[in-house]
């Protein structure tokens, strides 16, 4: 059930107006009301794998109780051993045992070994990437006595299966939800309007600006030894705007549903291609992805490595880079896009440039020369990894970009509808245009300080570019991971 | 050794690695606050703090440290 489904309207409106109108009298009915809400929400995706989420929540919470209340260090960490292994156990088994075991066979091969069947039939579990990454940080944060454990399953449990976040994050914090679980939510006319309004705006990023992408971009990638180099960096243009568009106005949606309910999750997306740096890039991208890998891997890496200094910090962030990249999945072309932006840090590292992280032009309406050229050799550097995001195989991946990169580059396009080609570059102007007067906001659309006939002007230009140009879709790229 | 003495270090430190000293030191100073105090830079002004004053650090002490006031208390007792 996706956000932009009827499905799904037919799913919140209901379940808003009993939550608001029924259940509204404590936080326990409340968050028995969600948890219902959720666990069905989760079932109708996928009811084979609800069990594999209910032992997941039962296993992390007993673990994070278990944590805190034993005194003894080392049967503290073993606890914690436990829950680490059962939690990345979970995402080895679902998600990577293929890979590891071609991987095994693959050399069994180059030892001139047979090999026999080659891959397990293995189902990916809906958002296993994400709430497994949430248990386990809050285990994390209950070893490091960051957080208290709750000792509530039900919050607990909502904390891991709030609907709006289950099937592809924003990948939540204890710190930030729990709290929010805790008290009895009221129903607030502003922060309610907001959530619409984030909602509109995701919904617009994704069935209009990344479909209208993805029609362009897919019959490019998927025929690319047909066409001239020119075609295929068009291709990759769209696919990176596409991309973007695709899991930020996916975010944007489950933090403006969620917005609905009186839950303020994290933050995801802010603003990224107006980055002048890859560091503020991954700042600003993905970012509850980011900060947890920051937190939980990054951080303790570059600890152990400190007195390496540069050369140690190095080594922290590619590897760090290279664990982002795998999270996707169970692809080398996943580690090579890691491994890339990682290298990308190299120069920012050693020009002793990386303590930057500003705003872009803040409190100006328009950027320097300067900041315009960084911004777009940025986005350059970036679009040129998103073809490993991609493909399905590194061969494909280089293939792309060796085609992309021939005498045929400076030919003129062919393959494709030029009208599309068009419409799309407006519309994605307009998308940037609003991003950019927005990039010190709140979120993308945060227009609640404009006059009435602006805030209304803007809603319906919306609903008529999503009429006319909208493109139905059954699936978001990231639900795939 | 002295509170301000200790602030004064680090605030040395904090202006080396960072190349700017658009900031104050007070207790409840925090990261946040101070430009390009991010978690590349984080681990750096740990490791010249841990230089300056012949102390080592333990990760699980570092990640409960809520603000300035956390950070000098903590150098205190080690130096």
């Amino acid at each position: 059930m996706v956000f932009n489904s009827l499905d799904f309207l037919a799913f919140i409106l209901p379940v808003l107006l009993l939550y608001w109108l029924l259940f509204k009298r404590t936080s326990t009915l409340q968050n028995v009301f969600l948890l219902t809400a959720s666990l069905f929400f989760y079932a109708w995706a996928d009811w084979r794998f609800l069990a594999l989420l209910i032992a997941s929540i039962l296993v992390n919470y007993y673990l994070g109780i278990k944590i805190h209340n034993e005194e003894d260090e080392k049967k503290r960490s073993l606890f914690l051993y436990i829950g680490s292994i059962f939690n990345i156990g979970l995402l080895l088994y679902f998600k990577y045992v293929n890979f590891f075991y071609e991987g095994f066979y693959e050399i069994l091969n180059i030892f001139g070994l047979e090999s026999g069947n080659t891959s397990f039939q293995i189902l990916l579990p809906l958002g296993i990437s994400f709430f497994t990454f949430q248990t386990l940080g809050y285990l994390m944060d209950v070893y490091n006595d960051e957080i208290e454990p709750t000792r509530n399953l039900l919050d607990f449990s909502l904390f891991v299966a709030f609907f709006p976040k289950i099937l592809s994050g924003p990948i939540e914090r204890a710190a930030n939800l729990i709290p929010q679980l805790e008290e009895k939510r009221v129903l607030e006319y502003h922060a309610f309007v907001d959530g619409l309004r984030q909602i509109l705006w995701g919904l617009f990023a994704k069935i209009v600006i990344a479909e209208n992408c993805a029609a362009i971009a897919n019959p490019i990638f998927a025929n690319y030894e047909q066409q001239p180099g020119s075609t295929l960096l068009l291709g990759i243009f769209f696919y990176a705007i596409q991309l973007y568009a695709d899991f930020s106005g996916y975010s944007n949606m489950a933090i403006g549903v969620s917005k609905l309910f009186g839950i303020q999750l994290m933050r995801n997306f802010s603003t990224p291609f107006f980055s002048t740096n890859i560091g503020d890039f991954w700042r600003n991208w993905h970012i509850s992805l980011t900060t947890w890998m920051m937190d939980y891997v990054f951080t303790p890496l570059s600890f152990m490595l400190r007195r390496h200094h540069k050369k140690g910090l190095m080594i922290s962030i590619i590897t760090t880079f290279v664990f982002v990249g795998f999270w996707h999945g169970a692809n080398w072309t996943f580690v090579l896009y890691g491994l890339l932006h990682g290298i990308y840090f190299i120069p920012l590292v050693y020009s002793g440039k990386m303590n930057t992280s500003q705003v872009v032009a803040k409190g100006k309406l328009l950027p320097s020369l300067k900041e315009v050229f960084r911004m777009l050799s940025l986005f350059i550097l970036i679009m040129f990894t998103d073809v490993f995001f991609r493909a399905d195989t590194i061969v494909d991946a280089f293939s792309y970009l060796g085609k992309t990169f021939s005498g045929s580059m400076l030919q003129r396009p062919t393959g494709i509808v030029n009208s599309l080609v068009f419409i799309t570059f407006a519309l994605i102007g307009l998308y940037m245009f609003v991003e950019w007067i927005h990039r010190e906001r709140k979120h993308d659309f945060e227009i609640s300080s404009y006059n009435v006939y602006l805030r209304w002007g803007s809603y319906i230009l919306l609903f008529i570019l999503i009429l006319f140009f909208g493109r139905s879709s059954e699936t978001f790229i990231y639900f795939q991971f | 050794m002295e509170l301000h003495t200790i602030k004064n270090k680090v605030k040395d430190v904090l202006t080396s690695i960072l190349e700017h000293n658009n900031f104050e030191i007070h207790d409840e100073l925090t990261a946040k606050d101070v430009d390009g105090w991010n978690s590349l830079s984080h681990m750096m002004i740990i490791t010249k703090i841990e230089e300056e004053f012949n102390i080592k650090f333990k990760l699980r002490e570092l990640n409960k440290l809520k603000n300035m006031g956390a950070l000098v208390t903590l150098i205190q007792n080690k130096a």
